[in-house]
This record gives structure tokens, sequence and C-alpha cells, in this order.
């Protein structure tokens, strides 16, 4: 494992928007730095609006910066690649086809599938489905699917195509809270959580949930907004593998807390017209 | 080119392919060099400042327009208290939907002979087939907005203790309208349609008649300009329509068919 | 307050329900469904029995014999035939034109922004209008009437293809993206499958305007050609308008044509199910 080049790269990166009818671009992020190394799982939390998803799809090549550098194992990012593979919240699963034609859709006409034999494909889209647990409902389509079974779909996919990246764009947020929790103890068991760091696979982690961050990351990045930048990077040095019963742990309700406080006055400001608390107000809530 | 508000670059580059357009029309009518069959668009414009001059274009129009105006007012008067009636009543829709499928598949075009024998070629004929045509529409429409009326509403309206009359007013009609005036956008483009095949066929004035009017003369010229005032006024009159939707609904953004 | 509300004569109002039938009544939904047009057609025959004999009046057991009459002669189904083969020429023509013009114009804005100009301008245009000049161009025969057939399928066919192909969820084409499929198989594989319902629900009302289109074509033909060779339902209802003067056969006519409108209707309805079985 190389220590000098880090795994993805962000460096000075920024990105503005002109939004419609508005006289001058804003700037959506602003020299954002930062360094993830490999088979770490780092999440990104900040509050509404700050530029999270803007930092992942320009990770992803669906949108290029305007300043700075975006590097994959010392490479530039160019475009698109399913080397950078992607998790959307809205899942993105073709309506038209299977399940399993779905978890197969990147090996059949993309990148990863070059050179396999169907039956090579096809055993690699069965050892998916029974990775997430989905084998039973193979021949299904996903509007016959629950939201959490379409995204563990949309996983089964990601993973089937290999990539050496997993960007993930606030995939849980669709769902309902309880069906959150579930899946974030399966996301983790399926990224593969208890091997070696050095055989997981890089994973970078969009949420607003800052629990859900503590919870499944190795690092949170806690963004600020209006610009988007990196207000702090913090090591959560909990436990693996990360078990329910975490949650309770006092370490990570003071990490959680800790977050929050970075965060609390500028998503007051987000949801519109709340002043920052007072310190009063803090600790007598 | 995009400096330009996009509004006025829309515009021009409408106006870029109308251009080309006439040039591609120009380029054909020469090639198939027969006047007959294919005017070269100066002669047409000219045709049309002809007709204009003499009010032609004008009086039959007005017509036309007339008739229109006339059709979709009485159609709105039959459709969408109908329509309201069979949204709210499932018992009303239970006897009368099946008489309004069994006529729908009718289309107004099918009525033209009987409707001959009945009225006669005149005045009526073209307004009856029209409002027909114009019905089926209006009247589906009405019953979707009715019935498409969110659940949720009526609800918070029963908790708040509004009256059904007062719900009807102020809940219903106004959930109901943006689909009501597709429906009218809708019963507007049929009856246009129709009003042409109604006067090409069985009436003594309006656009279809001049148009077949001047077919049988063989001044095709004229049979281009007046659909080009067809197409024209069909086009001011849709627009107007959206004008009206975005007026009384401007809650509905983007809504259309 | 609240029992009054909810005790409304129209409880699926007050109940904030607009839902389906509840189970208990359905027993009786066919009778009611044929109470209506049963009582009008048993009216309709009274009402034509006080007339003298001779009447050309058109009444129900008149245009049922006549409907036998036509049918049994070869005359209605000749006549069927000839228009159906028309309207699916003329729709096939619509369809190769209208796909192979939608989809780059849903795809691409600029495409869109050029032409949509020119198509906008002719939808106000009734295919009826067109008709004088088909004629000028191709006579009063069949070449003209599978020009207006393919003239008024076409516009719905585009206008819905190019929509579907805009409405396609930009997520979908991102995804592909990202798993590093190349541009002619997300087209392929991600638009054209993603815009499918928008081209079939414009598929049918195309059928269902050619359908239209070919029976007022073929009346109109009729009666500027005094009653030609064009042949065709509308062409023999014409006939029975001005030659044979039968109003039953008329009636028997206008049956058909609505017949075959919602044969067509509920048979496109039915391919939309079977191709997109994905559909919820």
């Amino acid at each position: 494992m190389d220590h000098v080049t880090p795994k993805l790269r962000l460096q000075g990166v920024s990105k503005s928007f002109l939004a419609p009818r508005a006289k001058a671009p804003t700037l959506a992020v602003a020299d954002f730095n930062l360094d993830i190394h490999p088979g770490e799982f780092v999440c990104i939390v900040g509050p509404s609006g700050c530029g999270k998803s803007t930092v992942l799809n320009m990770v992803a090549g669906l949108d290029t910066p305007d300043a700075g550098a975006i590097e994959l194992d010392g490479r530039q990012v160019q475009g698109p690649g399913a080397e950078r593979g992607v998790m959307f919240q809205d899942y993105a699963l073709m309506p038209w086809q299977t399940v399993a034609q779905n978890v197969g859709f990147g090996l059949l006409h993309g990148t990863p599938g070059q050179g396999m034999s169907p039956a090579q494909r096809q055993a690699r889209v069965a050892e998916h489905l029974e990775l997430v647990g989905l084998t039973a409902a193979a021949n299904k389509y996903p509007h016959q699917l629950s939201g959490g079974m379409r995204q563990r779909v949309a996983l089964a996919r990601l993973l089937a195509n290999g990539p050496d990246v997993l960007l993930m764009d606030e995939p849980l947020g669709a769902l309902d809270a309880q069906t959150r929790l579930i899946l974030q103890v399966e996301l983790l068991r399926i990224w593969g959580e208890t091997r070696p760091q050095a055989e997981r696979r890089t994973a970078l982690f969009i949420t607003h949930d800052i629990e859900e961050a503590v919870f499944l990351g190795d690092r949170v990045v806690v963004m600020s907004s209006h610009p988007g930048r990196v207000r702090a990077d913090i090591a959560i040095d909990l436990p693996r593998p990360r078990r329910e019963a975490l949650r309770a742990d006092p370490r990570f309700g003071e990490f959680a807390e800790h977050i929050w406080s970075l965060i609390r006055d500028e998503a007051r400001q987000a949801i519109g017209g709340l002043t920052p608390t007072t310190p009063q107000e803090e600790t007598t809530a | 080119m995009n400096a330009l508000h996009p509004a006025a670059r829309r515009a021009a580059v409408a106006l870029r392919s109308y251009t080309l357009f006439a040039l591609a029309w120009w380029a054909l009518s020469a090639w198939v060099a027969n006047p007959i069959q294919l005017p070269d668009p100066l002669r047409v414009a000219r045709a049309l400042a002809t007709l204009f001059a003499d009010g032609e274009i004008v009086e039959h129009a007005s017509v036309s327009t007339a008739r229109l105006l006339l059709s979709l007012v009485v159609a709105t008067a039959l459709a969408v208290p109908l329509g309201f009636l069979i949204g709210l009543s499932r018992r009303v829709e239970a006897y009368v939907d099946p008489l309004i499928e069994l006529l729908r598949p009718i289309s107004g075009i099918a009525w033209i002979p009987l409707a001959l024998f009945i009225f006669g070629v005149g005045n009526t004929l073209p307004v009856f087939i029209m409002v027909y045509v114009a019905f089926f529409p209006l009247l589906l429409n009405t019953v979707a907005g009715v019935r498409g009326t969110d659940p949720k509403l009526l609800a918070a309206a029963r908790t708040m203790g509004i009256s059904r009359a007062a719900t009807l007013r102020h809940v219903v009609v106004p959930s109901a309208l943006p689909t009501v005036l597709v429906g009218l956008r809708l019963s507007f483009a049929g009856a246009w349609a129709a009003v042409v095949a109604a006067e090409l066929i069985g009436a003594p004035s309006g656009l279809g008649f001049a148009i077949e009017w001047y077919r049988q003369l063989l001044m095709s010229p004229k049979v281009f300009a007046f659909i080009a005032v067809i197409g024209v006024v069909g086009f001011v009159c849709d627009a107007l329509l959206r004008a009206l939707q975005r007026r009384l609904t401007p809650w509905t953004e983007g809504q259309g068919s | 307050m609240s029992a009054a509300v909810t005790r409304s004569s129209n409880p699926e109002v007050a109940a904030g329900r607009v839902g389906p039938v509840p189970a208990a009544r359905d027993r009786l939904a066919p009778w009611r469904a044929l109470a209506l047009p049963a009582l009008l057609l048993v009216l309709w025959q009274l009402w034509a029995l006080g007339l003298p004999a001779d009447t050309r009046a058109p009444y129900p057991s008149k245009v049922a014999s006549t409907l036998w009459a036509l049918t049994a002669s070869g005359d209605l189904p000749l006549a069927l035939v000839q228009s159906l083969g028309r309207v699916m020429a003329g729709f096939a023509c619509a369809l190769v034109i209208g796909l192979l013009l939608g989809v780059p114009m849903g795809a691409s804005a600029k495409l869109r922004d050029n032409l949509d100009p020119i198509i906008e301008s002719f939808r106000p245009i009734a295919p009826m209008a067109v008709l004088p000049i088909a004629i000028l161009w191709f006579g009063t025969g069949t070449p003209a009437a599978v020009f207006i057939v393919a003239y008024a399928a076409f516009f719905p066919l585009i206008v819905n293809t190019v929509h579907g192909v805009m409405n396609v969820p930009r997520r979908l084409l991102q995804a592909a993206h990202t798993m590093g499929v190349p541009r002619t198989r997300i087209l392929l594989h991600v638009l054209l499958p993603a815009s499918l319902p928008s081209v079939l629900l414009g598929a049918r009302l195309g059928m269902g305007m050619a359908w239209t289109a070919i029976i007022a074509a073929e009346l109109a033909v009729g009666a500027k050609s005094g009653g030609g060779t064009s042949g065709g339902i509308g062409q023999m209802m014409f006939v029975f308008y001005a030659y044979n003067v039968d109003l039953n056969a008329i009636v028997v006519c206008m049956g058909v044509v609505g017949l075959v409108a919602l044969a067509i209707d509920r048979l496109f309805r039915a391919a939309e199910r079977r191709l997109m079985p994905w559909k919820a």
C-alpha cells in the first residue's frame, strides 16, 4: 500500500454556478481540499446547500471543477468512469429491467464487463444479489420493491461493477428512519468492514444525517456552506465492526454532538430566518 | 445570438427557421414548376394581401371564429355541469358514463351526413358538429379534474368544519380548474379542426368553405393563403387559451397537453 | 357537527374518498350501465313506430336489419378493409417520420428550438384543411387519403415522442455514464426504453386521429368527386347520403366508425400493457 499517494485527492477545488436570472455566479464550493486513503470510509456532512453533492458530482466526473484538481491514484479525473462507481439517492434503476438485469447493466453495456462471457456475467450478478440478500427478487421489477430493496439493488449494481472507489450521494436519504438504521449496518457488512483496511474499497459517503456519518465513517469531514469548504476533519476512532449497541455508547454521542455544534448555526440559517442560538439556549436545551 | 434574452433568442431562432422554410418552399416550387400544385411563397403572400385588402379573409375568418366561440360556449355550458355531476356522484356516473362512452368513439365527422339531413347546409351544421366535438374532452377533463381533487385537501377542509357547498366552491372547483382548462384547449383544437371539415362539406361560408371554393377554381395561391390563415387563427386562439390558463391558475406551471 | 358532515348524501366527497365503488354495489353495475342506453333505444323505437311506413327516418330495428344486409352483401366488410388499409399505411408513414424526427428533437434542445416553430405552426392546421392541397397533388384517390392520415397521425406522435425523450430522467443517463456505457449504447439501451411509454401513448393517440381523418377524408372526397371511386366507410356514408339515400345505413356506418375507434383504442392499450410489463 502506497502511503504517499492518497487514493483520492482533491486540491483547491472550486465550483461556481450561475442560477437562472442571477446577475453573478454564486461560488458553491471554494478551495476544497481532501485526501482519502485506500480502504477509508469517509463521510461528508454539512448544512443543506453546502455543496456536498457538488463535490461528489465532480469526483464522479459528472461535473468539472472551475479550479483545482481531482486525482484518483495520482491521475487526474476526466469525466465519469466505472472505476468511480456512484450510488444515487433516487436509486437510478432502469424501470424496464428486472433486478437481475439492473445489477448486470454495467457488466453488459459498460466497461466493467468487457471480456466477460455471459456465463461469467450471470455468475457475478448472482453473487452480488446474494451479497445484498435479494436473490429471491431477481426477476422482479423496481416498482414492485420497497425503497430499501431498491437501494440494495443499486448497491449490488455498484459493487458488481467492481469500482475502485464507491461514491454514495445520500443513498439512504429517501428511506424511512427505521430502514435507514438497518441498512447502515448492512452497508458496512457488504462493504466489508471486517476485512483489513488494505482490502476494503475506498468509499466517499455524503449525508446530512450526522449520526449516520459517525456510525459509518472512519472519518467525518464537516463542510461549511456559502461557499462550501472543509470546516473540520474528524477521525472517528470507534471500534469496527460497528454494532447497533454503539449508538448508545457515550463516545458516539460526543462525536455527534461535537459535529452538530459545528453545523447547527449554519443549518438554522439554511432553513430560513432562524438566528443562531445563544450559548444559554444551547445549555438549557 | 447567445447574448440575447432567452425569449428574444427563441424568437430569433424561430424567425430563422421560418425563413429557411420559406426558402425551401421556394426552391421546391421552382423545381416542381406547377403553379397550381405548388405556388411559390411570393404568390401566396400576394394572394394573402389581396384577400386581406378586399376583406374576404376577415369575413370568412370571423364567421368561422364566431361559430367556434359559440360552440365552445355551448359545449362548456353542457359539459362542465354534467362533468361536475358525474365527478361528484358515483350514481350519476354509473348511469350516464356508459352512454358517453358509447357516443364518444363516434367522431364528429361521422355525424355530418346525418346532421346534413337534419339541419341542411347552413350555419347550424358546423356549430352542431363543433359542439359535439368540443363536448367530450371538456366533459372527460372536468370529471378527471373533480375526481382528482386531493382527498387530503377534502379531509383538511372537513377538519376545519367547512360545509359541503363551501368545500365544493373553494376546494373542488379550484382544484379541478387546471384540468378543465386543459380540456378546454383540447376541445378548442378539436373544434377548430372540425369547423374546417364541416365547412368544407356543409356550409356556405367560413374558412373551410373558402378553401374548397378556391380549390375548385384551381386558384392555389388563395387556397394556400386561407390555409395559412387557419393556422394563424388556430395558433392565436391557443395562445390566448394558454394565457387564460396562466391567468386563472397561476399556481400551476408547465402543465399542458 | 362531524356527524352531519359525514352523513351527507354524497359519502364520497364528505369522506374525502374518491376511490373505487364499494363491492356491495357491483352486482347491479352492469344493469345500471345498460339502463340509459336501453331506455333511449326503446324511446327511439317507439317514436319511430308513430311515423308513416315509408319514412326515411332511421330507427333501431331498421338499423339492425340494414347492418345485417350490408354485412351479408360484403359491402360493409369491404369498405372497412379499404379504410383500415389506408389508415395503416398512413400511420406507418407518420410513425417512421415521427420517430426519426422526434427522438433527435427530444435529445437536442438546439434541434428542438429550430424545428419546433415549424411543427407548431402546422399543428393548428387541421388535416381536413390540407385535404384540398392533397387532392391538388394526388387526385381524389388513395394516395391523397393516405397523405391526410399520415398528416393527422404525425402530430400526436411527434409531440409525445419529443416529450418522452425530453423527460427521460437525467439520473438514468448519468448512472449509465458512470458505469462506462458508451454514448450509442446509452441511446439504445437507456433513452429509447425510457421514452417508450410516451411513444406508445403518441401512437395510440395518433392512430385515433388517423381513423377520424380517414373517415373525414373519404367523406369529403366522396362529396367532391360525386361519389367517386375512393371507397371506404366515409365514402359509403356519403353515397347513402346523396345517392341511395338510406339513413339507416348511415347510422350503421356511424356505429361502425365508433366501434372501430373503440377497438383501436383497446388494442393499443393492450399492446402498451404487453410491451411494458414493468409499468405499475
